[in-house]
Parts: structure tokens; sequence; C-alpha cells
């Protein structure tokens, strides 16, 4: 079997309320998938403060006014004539307070139940690839091609990584030379997740805010802002002997709640043993 | 109409990592190993690991508590400022003339904005609603002709849908066949035995005829407002939701969970996937042994 590249067109991202965010980098890529009638109701809207301008999004609303009193309270508070009587000085103080508080606001919604997720951002340039190692037999690979396809279809991902036994499969947006022919460019992505050593990785890794790493790492495609790596075992009786690893990376933060991770999980145990 | 006999398989499926150790062997030491380069130990793993976010932590465990701390804090800061005014002897009047009256000012409106984000984060907490245990009995029943790569990947299937979501019970009917019935079924009240899926029955009941008619997934949320429960008695009859995905247009698999609305839109969208795999790969074995029979004769 050959190897390809094709193009997946990436339709159906999940976004219970999708808003439209300007961005100043990229786009973003929204669609709507066909069981949108059928999407679970979330009990929202009973109060919800919106100003009605499409494009902006209330709830960085108070990091906005944390900001712009605080300016205000130190100008003011430097344009006094001096001296500062204590009540004044007491009250500056709580409100710098309360302005750090309400910048921090924003990051802490984040973090509830029920919060609207970041969506994925495709990278501006370079090119999907599909590589998958030729020494594997027919079954396999169209698991593996499953697979990596659900992966990037149900999920935030844009990048995803198969190893099974030191066999590759690799979909998506990577930051990888072009002009390489297939086979070179397993062995190319082989020799780089040699250098990181995931094979070994034990347990399963969560970065949600990956920020860049070292230079091995620079296969990930730039953007990348969750990335979670869960090893494959090979056997339940010896649980230290791991028999591959999967890879995914999303250029949204906190791509991968748990749930996300309990259907990777599943994923990964469909290719053990 | 062939009697089949449905053999009753206990396959050991337990991904427990804790602690499966067996002793392991000593090699005597003038055992050569050959090693080759493709053979040797990987790398150690010399990447980045993953911190703690405290905040995140914290939050996620105490969410109603989070939501409602930016009421208590701009409360709090309110009151602090009135008193503030009125101990330190300074009339609470409320004009823009003194720089003190200013700082009151921009410090209210900022106990003002946290009381409101207070309230908005409390208006939009989601329900939460309790699992309701299934009552029946355990069963694993697959289809004794199958072969072992297709049972392992109903059993694989039924082990995710376990393990992700809210799921306790699942039938795969194809071909007009129960390929597997497995989880909580119900109890027949006759001999106390678990009930049998009729597949006739079930194949032509308007449930089926709907979902095979749409081609697409079918999810009831709350199953005991749907008039058509009475066609699935093989599930619990406290099942509280209930996804019906078609298998290509030749089998429908009846997947039912222990939460109304538990299955989120994420959990449709896999169940959609795993199923048009399992249509792929029984549609393949089905026409494969349908040639061999056909071959027989």
């Amino acid at each position: 079997m050959s190897i390809r590249i094709c193009n997946l067109p990436f339709n159906s991202s999940f976004a219970p309320q999708p808003r439209a965010r300007v961005s100043s980098r990229s786009t973003r890529v929204f669609a709507r998938t066909e069981n949108d009638t059928q999407q679970q109701q979330l009990n929202l809207s009973v109060l919800r403060f919106t100003f009605g301008i499409p494009g902006l999004d209330e709830s960085y609303l108070p990091r906005w006014l944390g900001y712009g009193f605080g300016s205000l309270l130190l100008l003011n508070h430097f344009s006094a004539s001096a001296p500062i009587n204590e009540p004044q000085l007491r009250s500056e103080a709580l409100g710098i307070s309360l302005a750090a508080f309400s910048i921090a606001l924003p990051y802490i919604g984040k973090f509830l139940k029920g919060s609207v997720v970041e969506q994925r951002t495709l990278p501006e340039e370079g090119e999907q690839v599909f590589v998958i190692s030729s020494n594997i037999g027919d079954s396999l690979k169209e698991d593996l091609a499953w697979a990596t396809y659900v992966l990037l279809r149900n999920t935030s991902t844009i990048a995803v990584l198969i190893s099974i036994q030191g066999e590759l499969c690799v979909r998506g947006y990577w930051n990888c030379p072009d002009q390489m022919s297939k086979a070179q460019l397993h062995d190319w992505f082989k020799k780089k997740v040699d250098e990181i050593g995931l094979a070994d990785v034990k347990e399963t890794l969560y970065f949600p805010q990956y920020e860049g790493s070292s230079a091995s790492w620079d296969i990930l495609p730039d953007g990348t802002r969750s990335l979670f790596v869960q090893p494959l075992i090979q056997d339940i009786y010896e649980p230290q002997k791991m028999d591959g690893f999967l890879l995914v990376a999303s250029t949204a933060g906190y791509a991968y709640s748990d749930k996300d991770r309990a259907w990777i999980g599943a994923m990964a145990e469909k290719f053990r043993g | 109409m062939e009697a089949r006999i449905i053999l009753q398989i206990q396959i050991l499926w337990n991904p427990n990592r804790q602690s499966f150790r067996r002793p392991c062997l000593h090699l005597p030491r003038f055992f050569i190993r050959a090693s080759s380069s493709t053979s040797q130990k990987p790398r150690s793993y010399k990447g980045p690991k993953p911190s703690t976010n405290l905040v995140a932590d914290f939050i996620s465990r105490n969410d109603d508590l989070a939501r409602s701390l930016p009421i208590y804090v701009g409360g709090a800061s309110l009151l602090a400022v009135l008193f503030n005014r009125t101990v330190s002897g300074i009339a609470p009047v409320a004009d823009a003339s003194s720089s003190q009256s200013r700082a009151d000012l921009l410090a209210l409106g900022l106990a003002v904005t946290n009381l409101l984000t207070g309230l908005v984060w409390l208006s939009i907490r989601p329900k939460s609603i309790t699992p309701v245990n299934p009552e029946g009995v355990d069963c694993k029943v697959v289809d004794s002709d199958l072969p072992t790569s297709i049972v392992s990947e109903l059993l694989w299937g039924w082990e995710s849908l376990k393990l992700a979501t809210c799921c306790k019970s699942l039938v795969i009917v194809y071909n007009g066949i129960c390929l597997i019935q497995i989880g909580m079924v119900a109890e027949s009240p006759q001999d106390k035995k678990r009930v049998v899926v009729n597949t006739d029955k079930l194949m032509q009941g308007s449930v089926y005829r709907g979902v095979m008619k749409s081609k697409a997934q079918s999810y009831l949320a709350n199953l005991s407002l749907y008039p058509g429960r009475s066609e699935l008695p093989f599930l619990p009859a406290n099942t509280q939701a209930v996804i019906l995905q078609p298998l290509g247009d030749k089998g429908i698999a009846v997947i039912g969970g222990n939460t109304i609305r538990g299955f989120t839109s994420s959990d449709q969208a896999w169940i959609s996937s795993i199923g048009e795999k399992l249509d792929a790969t029984l549609g393949r074995y089905f026409v494969d042994s349908a040639e061999v029979s056909r071959e027989k004769d």
C-alpha cells in the first residue's frame, strides 16, 4: 500500500455556543455537524449580559474594566495634591486589589463547568500530511487511518501521531520538511520521536498550556497550545512495558476535557496488544 | 430460521494498570543477548513534565464556591468602602469633587462589576442530574458464530462506551441477528433471567424503522417521555437515555444510559463514528461469509 498525502476538509468542530471572535493572527474555522438538532441542551442563558455587538466577547469585560478603573485609580493617586490622607489610601488599596481580582476573573471563569471551550485555529501555512508505515498489515493500516481521522474530526486536534512498536502513523498539520518522499518522511518522524523518547512515557501527559519546548519538539506545528500523550500498554500483566503511544496536539488551550481524554484513551485501547 | 445457540463468553477485559506484576526472571549471566540496532531500549523520555495548576484544580473541585466568590468579594468591598467613609468622618456623598470621592467611586464601580459577574456565573451553572442505577441483571452475551476479531472489536466498543459515557447497556443487532447484548439487561419476571432480544419484533417496530429511514442517529434524551419505549423491552425499565445508532442500513446499536441527557454532543459524534466503523467491519464480514456460503452451495 502506498503512502499518500491527502487533504482532509476539517469539518465538525463541537461548539455548544459558537462565538465569533476577532483574531489578528488567523481565521477560525467553524462548521456544524449534521446532528445539530439533537444537540444536548445545556441550561444556559437565563441572565446573560451582552452589548449585542457581534464579535465582542463580554466574558472579558471584567478584565477590561479592571485595567481601566485600575489605571484611573493610579491617575487619581498621582494627581492628588499631597499629602494624601489615610482614608484615601485605604480606599485606593481596596480599589487596586479589586482591580487585580477583576483582571483575574476571566481566567478563573475558564475552569468552571459549562464554560465555552476555545476553538481551534488551523495553521496558515503548511499542508496536511498523512504518513503511514508500510511495514504493517492492511487491517492495522485501516484501523490507524480510521482512528486518526476520527481523532481529527471529533476533538479539536490538528495533529495526531500514533506509534505502535515503532511504526508510525502521522496525520494533520506538522512542521516537517517538504519535498521529502513519504518513506523518507516516515523515517524522519521516527528519528525525531526517538530523540524525544516518547516511546518511554509511562503515563498520560497533558499540557493544556504548551509554550514550546526544546529543539526536538519542533515537529509540532506553530501555535500548538495543548498537547496530550497517551501510552499504549502492551500487556496488562506487565504494566511497565509500553507498546507505543498516541499523541494529539491542538491550537486551542485547554482543548482536552476529561471526556475528550477518556475517549482518546478508549481509542488507544483499540491498538493494545 | 435456524435456531442459534448463543454462548456466554467471558472475556477478561480489565485495563487495570495498577499492579499486575509477575516475578521477573533472572537470566543467567552467560546468556548472550543478540541485540540489533532496531531493538534497543527506547531512550528515556527527556521532555517537559506536566505541572499541576493549583488554581484550575481548586476551581474544578469547588465549583459552587468559585461561582459565588465574586459576589462575596464585591459585596464585602462595597461595605468596606462605606465603612471607610463613615469611620474617617467624611460624609458619604457620591460626587467626584475630591480625590477621595473619586477613588471611592472607582472602587464601587469595580465592586459592582464583580457582583454582576458573580450573578452571571451563578445563572449559567449547568444543572447537575443524578444518575439512576439501572434495574436488571448484568449480562454478557455474544453471538457464538462470530470470529474473534469481530468479537474483540465489539467488546472494545462496549468498553469505550462504558468508560467514556454514561452508557450502561448495549445491544447490537445486525442482519437480523442479535450480535451482542451486554451490560445491564432487564430481568424477565417469569424466570428471573435476562430478557432475550426479539430481533423480529424489534425490526418490525416503529423505532427501528424510523431510525433506518432517517439513516441518522436518534438520541432519546429522556426515555420515560418516549412512547416507543415498549419496543425496547430488553433495556432495564429505568434506563434514562437511549441512543439509537444505525449501522449502515442493516443494523442498529441500542445504547442505554443512566442519566437524563447524559450523552453530550461530543459523545454523540464519537458514537456515530464508532457506528460507521462497526458497520464497515460487520458489513465486510457478512458479505464474505455470504459469499463463502454461496460457494458451498
